[in-house]
């Protein structure tokens, strides 16, 4: 393909290797500043010979063996709950309406930053929260809140429920999509009929002709999904055990301790969390393996019938807990953020008042704005940066190679704990005074990725037809982008920009490591009032939390209906 | 033992209706071996018939009539305990079974090595022999029409239903398979429907042929 150079094409080709940049050195340079340190250079504190003392010192730790296992027990078991659940939903509401129903009624959850998720759950299962309310005192016979240790239990069983809630969804949705694909789920949906037609139940039928094809689309996500979970410090922060916590929350409160000489423990500590997520994926590839032998004689053995009631009646009930645990979550939290004085066992408040809105307003204005200005500032960025890669792609015609798809959701694979601390290293190196660009680049690293995931796909479908007809009527390929292709791509876009802000409104550890502490925004103050404070101010915050990427979704999907309506 | 009723398929009085528009009534007996044909153009409600026929009839659609499977009715019977096989014009193999795997899973339950000797019987009579370990995807076209029409059979069928099985197919290798898939029925002496709108088709059938109209 001839591509007349001029400097709109001249952008566009250089622009995949700005991108690619832009992720791989915050995140290579990052994983080299915890390196360093984790055997033992770090020259600040005069340490600059090579040694193993920071592994032996982490591992010297009280508790370390409890850290260990509950990151890995945590993180595996839920998404493995996550999983058999979305399986079970997939198997039991396949060819059915309540499919879509179930879609629609989890599909929210997804932009709930993690968060926010927490705080509801662990509103909903504390001693005096929602879910001892309901049963009491009538069926348990409390007068006052029971004494059990949820959300902070030693076993991580708060976390487990935190992280399954929202892995599901995710997992759910992805595979909905993968249906969704008319190439893939239609073939799909004809081969499950002739499992029909040869008398296989539709239960059956989906276990063993479509869940061997669809699992193949899914692992991907999955194990992105296992090696988030298994460095992720919001829900194990909010939800889980304190002495001791899991080890990616110990090493945020070891590096975020006064004590600097913590840092080299810290670093090698991130160094060993990397490992906690490889053996946990590594674990997963076993698993697999072993299904997959036990049940290859399974597959064609030639039995019709498994009990597809049972499991039908099964995940009906499992269905409706977890529909009904997220409503009563959700429902709790809004009665906090209103409720006056609030006795146990009442189900509602005694009264109703809208102060803690009020004062938290007040409150609320900086980090509003700081949150609003990242996000856009950071999403704006990731935007412009898919459109030219993407527009690349097709000047050159051919899609991003394998190694730059891998690329970019590096940030998403790599546990972020591991090499965010490095990156705020080597920001200090670079520039210490900036401290909201570096917010927003860090936040770049986690926009980007799902922008791009969220565009590449409608960008690839566009019909190139188009182009063609328009380059031969005589327009310019900077034409062609801006006043073809950009307008007949507006819904995608505007949906990509509210997932890229979504992203950054939910970052956590990026905005409190890259901003040292002096950027607040909705999200970081969510979390630190969790931890103490009120309840009905932090209920405020985390709905504020909900609220906002609700608000851009609606934005998003509205806009390019009222303009076509407008041109009609 | 051999049943001592001739295998049929009864249509009786079949209406299909989508929003109280009536779409087409048919009312056949087809006896085992015969092959009836349903010509006409796309939007004519051939494919709305055949999902009647299997039981996965669209919520949209409405119908009343019967449907008698060697004497039984089978009517209010849901997909999978009908016994109806299906051939479409894809072979729709499934990706994640070998050769074998794929026969194996439509046929009954019972004793491995018998089963898997019946596969290799059957894949050496539609000149396939050798190919049980083989994965579906390195078949050529005909090869794989060869291995869904196994599979069909293979699952026992009572009746037997062809979606534009050879529409796919080029004009050589479209003659050969029609004529072992119109054999192999005779053989097993199954009643079939056959939706088309090839002419040849419907000659090399040698059955009764219905013309469905186009619907405005």
């Amino acid at each position: 393909m001839i591509v007349a150079n001029t400097f709109f094409t001249r952008t566009v080709r250089t622009s995949p290797m700005v991108m690619i940049a832009l992720l791989v050195v915050p995140v290579l340079g990052g994983l080299l500043g915890v390196l360093l340190p984790a055997f033992g250079w770090f020259p600040a504190l005069g340490a600059t010979e090579f040694g193993l003392f920071g592994f032996t010192e982490l591992f010297a730790t009280p508790g370390i063996e409890r850290m260990l296992l509950l990151s890995y027990g945590t993180s595996l078991i839920s998404t493995l709950l996550a999983f058999l659940i979305t399986v079970l939903i997939l198997a039991s509401y396949f060819n059915s309406p309540w499919l879509k129903r179930i879609q629609r009624l989890l599909g929210p959850i997804l932009v709930i930053p993690h968060a926010a998720a927490a705080i509801a759950i662990g509103f909903l299962i504390a001693p005096s929260g929602f879910l001892s309310r309901l049963f009491s005192p009538w069926l348990t016979g409390w007068d006052t809140p029971p004494d059990w240790l949820f959300p902070h239990d030693p076993y991580g069983l708060s976390i487990i429920l935190g992280l399954a809630l929202k892995e599901l969804p995710f997992l759910l949705l992805i595979a909905l999509g993968v249906l969704a694909q008319p190439e893939i789920g239609k073939v799909l949906k004809q081969q499950h009929k002739v499992a029909s037609s040869l008398g296989y139940c539709p239960m059956t039928g989906f276990f063993k002709v479509i869940l061997p094809s669809l699992y193949g689309y899914m692992r991907l996500p999955i194990l992105a999904v296992l090696a988030y979970s298994s460095a992720s410090v919001e829900i194990p922060l909010i939800l889980g055990p304190n002495t001791p916590p899991t080890l990616a929350v110990a090493i945020m409160q070891w590096f975020s301790d006064v004590d600097l000489s913590l840092r080299i423990k810290a670093s090698s500590g991130a160094i060993v969390q990397i490992l906690v997520t490889l053996s946990l994926l590594l674990t997963w590839w076993g698993i697999e393996l072993l299904v997959k032998k036990c049940s290859a004689s399974w597959l064609t053995n030639g039995a019709r019938e498994h009990g597809g009631m049972i499991i039908k009646r099964f995940t009906d009930v499992i269905t409706f807990i977890m529909v009904s645990t997220i409503a009563l979550a959700l429902l709790g939290m809004v009665f906090w953020s209103f409720a006056g004085f609030w006795s146990y066992p009442n189900l509602l408040p005694d009264q109703f008042m809208t102060m803690h809105w009020q004062s938290a307003l007040t409150q609320m204005q900086t980090p509003l704005f700081n949150t609003l200005v990242i996000a856009f500032s950071s999403t704006l960025l990731a935007i412009i940066l898919t459109l030219l890669a993407l527009e690349s792609e097709q000047q050159s015609n051919k899609t991003i190679s394998a190694v730059s798809g891998l690329i970019i959701y590096l940030p998403l694979l790599i546990p972020s704990i591991a090499f965010l601390f490095g990156l705020v290293w080597m920001f200090e190196q670079v520039n210490s005074q900036h401290t909201y660009l570096n917010v927003v680049f860090a936040h770049l690293l986690f926009v980007l990725p799902y922008v791009f995931l969220s565009l590449a796909n409608s960008y690839r479908r566009l019909d190139p037809r188009f182009s063609s007809v328009a380059a031969s009527l005589g327009a310019s390929p900077s034409k062609i982008f801006w006043q073809l292709k950009l307008p007949l791509l507006i819904s995608p876009i505007l949906i990509a920009s509210a997932l890229g802000l979504a992203i950054s409104f939910s970052q956590y550890l990026p905005t409190l490591l890259a901003g040292a502490g002096r950027i607040n925004t909705i999200t970081t103050e969510a979390v630190t009032l969790a931890n103490g404070a009120s309840r009905r101010t932090s209920a405020v915050y985390a709905l504020m939390q909900m609220l906002l990427p609700a608000l851009f979704f609606i934005l998003a999907w509205l806009t390019p209906k009222i303009f076509s309506r407008a041109r009609v | 033992m051999k049943s001592i009723t001739i295998p049929s398929l009864v249509i009786e009085k079949l209406q299909l209706k989508q929003k109280d528009k009536v779409l087409l009534s048919l009312d056949e007996e087809i006896i085992g071996g015969q092959v009836l044909t349903i010509m006409g153009p796309s939007g004519s409600g051939k494919s709305t018939l055949l999902n009647w026929l299997v039981g996965m009839l669209p919520s949209s659609f409405d119908a009343t009539g019967k449907l008698y499977l060697n004497g039984a009715d089978v009517s209010q019977i849901s997909s999978h305990q009908r016994h109806i096989g299906l051939l479409y014009q894809d072979p729709l193999l499934f990706p994640h079974l070998t050769v074998e795997g794929n026969i194996a899973f439509a046929m009954p339950k019972g004793n491995k090595q018998d089963r898997l000797d019946e596969i290799s019987d059957a894949l050496k009579q539609v000149g396939l022999s050798g190919m049980e370990k083989r994965c579906p995807q390195s078949l050529s076209g005909g090869q794989q029409a060869r291995v869904a029409l196994l599979r069909v059979l293979l699952s026992k069928p009572k009746a037997i239903l062809l979606d534009e099985p050879f529409s796919k197919l080029d004009s050589q290798l479209r003659q050969e398979t029609r004529q072992l898939v119109f054999d192999e029925i005779q053989r097993h002496s199954l009643p079939a429907v056959m939706v088309t709108h090839d002419e040849s088709d419907a000659i090399a059938a040698q059955g009764k042929v219905i013309t469905l109209d186009k619907l405005i």
